[in-house]
């Protein structure tokens, strides 16, 4: 019959950690994420479609240019860690979508008035974004070596791969952010974030060695964090340090080839990540004198 | 549905409510202005003092200010000056004690469209640390509460506009909080499913929690406030209990209905105004003929409706009647508060 009471007052209460926080935003954005496997599949498909084309269209031709740089490697070797990037570019679009989804529903407002800790919020959306980005570029390098791809240092360096794909995933998370607070609408943060997809893909080493491209690519592409991302992961990939832009010999080989492209990521992250944080904080407080 | 718990708040010997005042303070707010970044003065001075255990209404125009006042308490807006104390906790030092002791539901309805009814809510208990073993139980009651059990598993976006602003009030309400911030939480609700919020609201205020609420539906308001404000331009004009506040409109009100036109409403209204009996008379014309609001409205209505009569109008009905908070709030903002609380569902 009637409605249940709310038979005490005195409700104990849990506090808030910070750990518990992220755990609980963390939950509800793989909640949401599994809620649309739509969007999980459709951002795979666009890598996908990349690593199959390119490797049946371009294998031959892309081939002979990789191997006069690399000698002995398959175009699909040299292809698959610029895929995972391109994972990771792609799913990163998203982060800010989701922004602007929890703004336009209310729910960013829910969890300001909420006792939750503000900090573990960022850190729980994140987590989850940074979690499913790792199982598509598992999912991709699995695929590429079905193909005939070769991971030259095995399952460890196939993680180190995740590992690059989800430091490089930051910055690009960081910049969805900043777009979706600045226009707080979900069709420009989609065109703004995609836009720029194509030319830093492009104009990198990801997918032809930068000897053999145009100078004016070279020059744009020392200062693409997709060079960086894509060395650093091919690195790995190939057991040797084949970092294009950046010479340093901190390392005995292949870390060599990794460090400098993290170094760059992780502060590109920082920056980046600095940015956004500050403008979600201000848009957290809304504009009052 | 009958609304029978009406009367019971109205009748309150005047004294209770100076009795209420002895307790602790839920909400002090002293001198509180806002001003909006682009130059809007939202708040210009709001001074108020809501008891623990008090249903306190606060009314007004839109763009009043009720609704920049109450994210101030909910610690979404930071005051520009003055001081505001929620429960014992000041805004701006202790914001997170606050958002631990108070259940706050927005004007717009806050819910994640991509979850169900039980994981939002699920979702509101683990954020408000509701402890893991009474979570379960208290879904379930919360979901029947809102008469959502036959729809618990279904994603939030398939719900009409009423289902989603009920889910919205049990996730607003998952903590028991003893201070619950409701922003007009009944706009766009079916009279059902309005009645059946009521009695919750007033079941929980009856067992302790202080109930602040702003509503566009004096009705509302009458029957569930057991005190009331109203902001108009920043500033609060008024403030006291229903019965309080229809007191000081004075006297009793005299409806007289028309045949004829706008031109016969004037003619009325001037007649009404230049009445002799009627010593401080406020008229008003309204879409049927006039409405007179006087002291003596009572003794000498029948010689202004034969004043009428005289001058050739036409009185097709008339009816003499206690103030009600409509007419408090036309004579405080010289505006009707433009909706009512709707008969006919707006869902289902």
């Amino acid at each position: 019959m009637s409605t249940p009471a709310a038979s005490t007052r005195s409700v104990d209460r849990t506090s808030n950690t910070v750990v518990g926080d992220t755990w609980v935003t963390f939950k509800r954005w793989n909640l949401k994420a599994v809620r649309n496997p739509f969007v999980l599949v459709v951002s795979l498909v666009q890598p996908i479609i990349f690593l199959v084309l390119f490797t049946e269209v371009f294998g031959n031709v892309a081939g002979q240019a990789v191997s006069r740089g690399i000698p002995g490697i398959s175009y699909e070797t040299y292809l698959v860690p610029a895929i995972a990037i391109q994972v990771a570019l792609a799913a990163a679009v998203t982060s800010g979508v989701g922004l602007v989804n929890d703004i336009e529903n209310g729910m960013f407002e829910k969890v300001l008035v909420s006792p939750m800790n503000r900090t573990a919020v960022f850190v729980g959306k994140t987590a989850a974004e940074v979690f499913r980005i790792a199982i598509q570029i598992a999912i991709i390098l699995g695929l590429g070596v079905l193909l005939g791809a070769e991971i030259a240092t095995g399952v460890v360096g196939a993680l180190g791969i995740i590992a690059v794909g989800i430091l490089f995933s930051l910055w690009f998370v960081a910049f969805s952010n900043t777009l979706a607070i600045l226009t707080r609408d979900q069709e420009s943060t989609i065109i703004g974030a995609n836009l720029l997809q194509f030319p830093l893909l492009f104009l990198s080493s990801a997918f032809l060695p930068l000897e053999a491209l145009p100078d004016w690519i070279q020059t744009f592409a020392r200062l693409n964090p997709v060079t960086y991302g894509v060395d650093a992961a091919r690195s790995l990939m190939l057991d040797q340090d084949v970092m294009t832009v950046v010479e340093v010999s901190w390392f005995e080989g292949t870390l060599n080839g990794v460090a400098p492209g993290l170094l760059v990521l992780g502060g590109l992250a920082v920056v980046l990540g600095g940015v956004a944080v500050y403008l979600l904080a201000r848009a957290s407080s809304s504009d009052v004198r | 549905m009958s609304q029978e718990h009406s009367g019971e708040r109205d009748g309150q010997a005047p004294g209770s409510v100076d009795a209420r005042s002895s307790r602790p303070a839920a909400i002090d707010v002293d001198g509180l202005e806002l001003t909006y970044g682009d130059g809007t003065e939202a708040v210009q001075g709001v001074d108020m003092t809501v008891p623990e255990g008090e249903f306190f209404g606060f009314l007004g125009p839109n763009g009043a200010g009720k609704t920049t006042t109450i994210k101030v308490f909910a610690t979404l807006l930071s005051p520009t000056a003055g001081s505001v104390t929620v429960n014992g906790f000041d805004v701006t030092a202790d914001p997170r004690k606050i958002r631990e002791s108070i259940g706050y539901m927005a004007q717009e309805t806050n819910i994640d469209p991509e979850l169900t009814a039980s994981e939002n809510i699920r979702f509101a208990c683990e954020a408000y640390g509701v402890p893991r073993g009474t979570r379960a139980d208290r879904v379930d009651e919360l979901l029947d509460l809102v008469d959502l059990v036959d729809v618990a598993s279904k994603r939030a976006e398939e719900f009409s506009g009423g289902m989603k602003k009920r889910l919205d009030a049990a996730t607003a309400l998952v903590h028991q909080p003893p201070l619950v911030f409701l922003d007009e939480p009944t706009t766009g609700l079916d009279p059902k499913a309005r009645n059946r919020l009521w009695e919750y609201f007033q079941r929980i205020n009856e067992e302790g929690t202080t109930i602040f609420l702003t509503t566009q539906y004096l009705e509302e308001a009458d029957q569930l406030c057991d005190r009331l404000a109203v902001i108009l331009g920043g500033e609060i004009v008024a403030d006291g209990s229903p019965a309080d506040l229809k007191r000081q409109v004075g006297g009793e009100v005299l409806d007289v209905d028309l045949e004829d036109g706008d031109d016969a409403r004037q003619r009325a209204a001037s007649i009404a105004e230049g009445f002799d009996a009627f010593s401080d008379a406020t008229v008003n014309v309204t879409d049927e003929g006039i409405s007179v609001t006087a002291e003596t409205a009572r003794q000498h209505g029948t010689d202004l409706l034969v004043a009428l009569r005289d001058a050739g109008l036409t009185v097709t009905g008339f009816n003499i009647r206690a103030p009600t908070l409509d007419d408090v709030f036309l004579a405080i903002t010289g505006e009707e508060l433009a909706e009512r609380a709707p008969d006919q569902g707006v869902e289902q």
